[in-house]
């Protein structure tokens, strides 16, 4: 998730809705597809007109793009200039950088918001309004846009620039809407669209696709086929379910738990060393969270728990990810667990992950019984090692080939604190350990979950 | 500690003369000014007019409250009717009763029809003041209109020169496109009137939540815009309003209906505090469009024409909003509605009828809203070309069922019914 040339780069992401209204005489297709036709050329022409405005949320930036009027700011200023401008300490909204750590590369983004409005007072005077009323009995069309476009910029962009871009992305976004809404008309079923953001990898970037609202990512999979063809992308891991959307960093999530982190962490710079790290977005779950003390028993389900999370997100699977009681269920359901299992603060281990991955993801694992030395792992991503009494998840390795040094970046599941990453970093819940980590006389199981090929 | 009236000196001097003038029985009417917070400020006071019938019977509560209602639909954003006065020698007591069931009345009937949010801190006190045409004493209550059972507060009501000398007005020409499905295929007033009130209220909610920007720069709710100490000082902001879409998105995009209404044009809207203003724009446009719904029924044969499954088009213009000043020296405007066909000789009689107020045509402003040219619409509306005879619109239809019963008042304005030949 590394994004390139952070330290000069601004997202500039407006969002707005515009209402898409019309009377269909006839729910026949060519006229629907005439009359939204028409309608969007208004919106079209909405967009292009003087009654057209950006405001820069929690700053005093009103502009109205169409007629070059810029108020709060001049349109040469550079665009970072906005920063400056932000009032509010939320870290909510503007583009806050993230607090500096010592010695760390700031690998935060700016996103400046904006939100697309619409004029609606003129210079007068003015016509008083008509009414017109037509009585037949027919059809409303009746859909709200999302509009949502987001452009990266440099820091020596001007915001004349960025308001070009933007009106231009935003253009594009109605044309396309109204492409996906003609495209998926079934009879006079019709569908609203929605755009959603994608990080892709480098160069390509931040994409926006349009996808019809509703409908689910199974029934979707002919457009990420042509997604991947367009974006010359491997055809065997997804990039465009709605699981896969990007999370722009100044959005915060919801469920409270922490994202990655183990990306606050400075990784071990080895003697001709190669890092392996788990790449996507998991959750860290732990003991004592969702109010379920586990404290002692559950560290091999908050481990599962973790990698349910980062096939969730990845876009594997929509399955959320599953409770204590969910995980006992499914090993009672494939016969691995008796019943009375359920509710209880039995211990699992890997070939219990192993099954419940399979049951409940579909996801099949590999199981390495392993002594812990010295291996060679070309991890791609994460795996939970699972011995004796204790559970841990293995989210990287660093190893020189030099001098043989070995580091695991681990995951561990026992910390009962709450989400805090200044704690989890530092006191070492997540971090990287040495081979002495691990116990030398033991065997362990290390379970390996494979990733689907799918889009 | 009850609420403060600072009353201006021109309402102290309307009172005093209708207590000289000694009439039957006991006169009535309205007090009408702004509140805020701290203090109300009354600028006019406007007595209810005569019902012929019921010169000998006793106070109307309908009657009052009726011309209240006709009342508030000339105010200006901000003022609002603030209480009721009487002038009577009765007793004390006696007329507090009376004035409180009056001032329910009164306040539930318009409350009932504002389309607009009420605010949290919006005041609720109602004030009724009881003026003895004898010994000039005036006894000043409030009441809490929220709470029915609210006892009589008592209230300070003082005198004072150039009330509301130092408002400022805030005003902009706000631009209203509607497209508003009708519920069903029967023409009747109800299912319009029940179509066009609900589409008004994601309008009105759009409204509320839009930024108000003075001078380009928003303002927080609660500033206000003074010219400071300075009287008899004219201080006009002009506003901007941004809306965004409506964040709602119901599932269904397509659904069938009966019809549709579009409102296109502009409203001039005027207020004294500027976060006023949006409720000024609100008002204005349900005032309108009620004017317009309160004509009589639709005549049986329009009816029947439309429910033949034939489209009927029909144009009309919404009356324009006329204002009048009140003072020669600073603004404070009341305003009226008038149809293209009325002159301005009925805005004068409406003025005199319902606020009292004696303007001569030459006070009236009726620029800040010009008459659409109904023949020319700037969106061209393809006509169906179904091979259904039926669909086809007819375009000699002059006068549908709309406005069915006023048609003959609206006949020479029959004109603007006709679709141009596209």
């Amino acid at each position: 998730m590394v994004v390139a040339d952070p330290t000069t780069l601004i997202i500039f992401r407006v969002k707005g809705s515009l209402e898409l209204r019309c009377q269909l005489d006839s729910t026949e297709a060519s006229h629907i597809q005439k009359v939204l036709s028409r309608t969007f050329e208004s919106l079209h022409a909405q967009m292009k007109s003087e009654s057209c405005v950006f405001t820069v949320c929690n700053t005093p930036v009103i502009i109205w793009p169409n007629k070059d009027v810029f108020e709060g700011i001049t349109p040469d200023s550079p665009c970072e200039d906005v920063l400056q401008r932000i009032q509010s300490d939320d870290p909510e909204n503007g583009g806050k950088r993230a607090t500096k750590k010592k010695g760390k590369k700031d690998l935060s983004v700016n996103v400046i918001s904006l939100r697309l409005m619409m004029e609606v007072t003129k210079p007068g005077p003015l016509s008083a309004p008509v009414i017109s009323k037509t009585v037949q009995k027919s059809h409303f069309l009746s859909a709200t846009l999302p509009l949502d476009c987001a452009v990266r910029t440099h820091c020596k962009d001007t915001i004349k620039d960025v308001c070009d871009q933007l009106l231009e992305a935003l253009t594009q976004q109605l044309c396309e809407m109204e492409k996906v809404m003609l495209q998926h008309m079934k009879g006079s079923t019709l569908l609203t669209a929605e755009p959603l953001h994608f990080l892709l990898p480098e160069p390509k970037g931040l994409v926006t696709v349009v996808f019809p609202a509703g409908v689910p990512d199974k029934e979707l999979e002919a457009q990420r086929r042509e997604l991947h063809q367009r974006f010359e992308l491997p055809d065997d891991r997804p990039y465009f379910r709605r699981a896969n959307v990007y999370h722009f960093p100044n959005e915060h999530y919801k469920d409270g738990y922490l994202r990655n982190p183990h990306h606050a962490l400075t990784h071990p710079t080895l003697e001709n060393g190669k890092v392996f790290m788990v790449q996507g977005i998991y959750s860290y779950h732990h003991y004592m969270q969702d109010r379920m003390d586990d404290n002692g028993w559950g560290c091999a389900y908050r481990s599962l728990q973790t990698i349910c999370s980062w096939f969730q997100q990845q876009g594997y699977v929509e399955l959320p990810v599953p409770s204590h009681k969910e995980i006992q269920q499914a090993l009672v359901d494939v016969g691995d667990k008796q019943a009375s299992f359920v509710g209880s603060r039995q211990w699992i281990g890997s070939i219990e992950v192993q099954a419940v991955l399979n049951h409940l993801l579909g996801i099949t694992s590999k199981i390495m019984f392993v002594r812990l030395q010295w291996w060679q792992l070309n991890l791609r991503l994460i795996g939970v090692a699972g011995g004796g009494v204790l559970a841990h998840t293995i989210l990287g390795v660093a190893w020189s080939e030099s001098t043989g040094q070995i580091r695991y970046l681990i995951l561990d599941p026992h910390y009962t604190g709450s989400e805090d990453l200044q704690v989890i970093t530092e006191k070492g819940w997540c971090g990287w350990k040495g081979a002495d980590f691990w116990d030398q006389t033991a065997y362990y199981n290390l379970c390996l979950p494979q990733r689907p090929r799918v889009i | 500690m009850g609420r403060v009236y600072i009353v201006d000196e021109d309402v102290e001097g309307y009172l005093s003369k209708l207590c000289s003038q000694q009439q039957a029985g006991p006169v009535t009417g309205l007090l009408i000014g702004q509140c805020s917070a701290q203090r109300d400020f009354v600028v006019i006071a406007a007595q209810t007019p005569k019902d012929e019938e019921s010169a000998e019977k006793p106070i109307d509560k309908e009657w009052v409250s009726e011309h209240a209602r006709q009342v508030s639909r000339m105010l200006v954003g901000g003022l609002t009717v603030l209480g009721v006065f009487m002038i009577t020698d009765a007793d004390a007591k006696d007329t507090i009763t009376t004035l409180r069931q009056l001032v329910f009345a009164v306040e539930n009937l318009i409350s009932s029809e504002q389309k607009w949010s009420p605010a949290d801190d919006d005041v609720t006190d109602c004030v009724t003041l009881h003026v003895n045409p004898k010994t000039r004493k005036t006894v000043c209550r409030t009441f809490d209109i929220k709470d029915p059972k609210s006892a009589a507060k008592p209230a300070d009501w003082k005198y004072q020169s150039g009330v509301g000398s130092c408002w400022t007005t805030v005003s902009c020409w706000l631009n209203v496109d509607l497209l508003i499905p009708l519920p069903d295929s029967r023409n009747t007033k109800e299912s319009t009137q029940k179509g066009l009130q609900e589409g008004l209220k994601v309008w009105t909610r759009q409204i509320e939540s839009a930024v108000c920007l003075i001078d380009g720069k928003k303002l927080p709710e609660d500033s206000e815009l003074t010219s400071g100490q300075k009287r008899n000082v004219r201080q006009t902001y002009t506003a901007q309003l941004l809306t965004t879409g409506d964040e709602q998105r119901s599932a269904d995009v397509v659904h069938p209906c009966g019809g549709s209404v579009s409102v296109r044009g502009a409203v001039h809207c005027r207020a004294f505090l500027h976060k006023l203003l949006k409720r000024d724009a609100i008002s204005t446009v349900a005032t309108r469009v009620q004017i317009l719904l309160d004509e009589p029924l639709a005549s049986e044969e329009q009816i029947k024409d439309a429910s033949g499954g034939k489209q009927q088009t029909e144009e009309l213009c919404l009356p324009l909003r006329i204002f009048c000043s009140l003072k020669a020296s600073w603004s404070l405007y009341v305003c009226d509605y008038q149809f293209s066909d009325e002159g301005l000789s009925e805005t004068v009689d409406r003025l005199k009828e319902m606020l009292d107020v004696d303007a001569a045509e030459e006070d009236l402003d009726t620029t800040q809203e010009m008459t659409a040219e109904v023949t020319q619409r700037s969106v061209p509306t393809e006509p169906p070309v179904e091979t259904i005879e039926e669909l086809k619109p007819k375009r000699n239809n002059y006068m549908g069922a709309f406005m069915a019963a006023a048609a003959a008042l609206l006949a020479t304005a029959a004109s603007m019914l006709y679709l141009s030949d596209m």
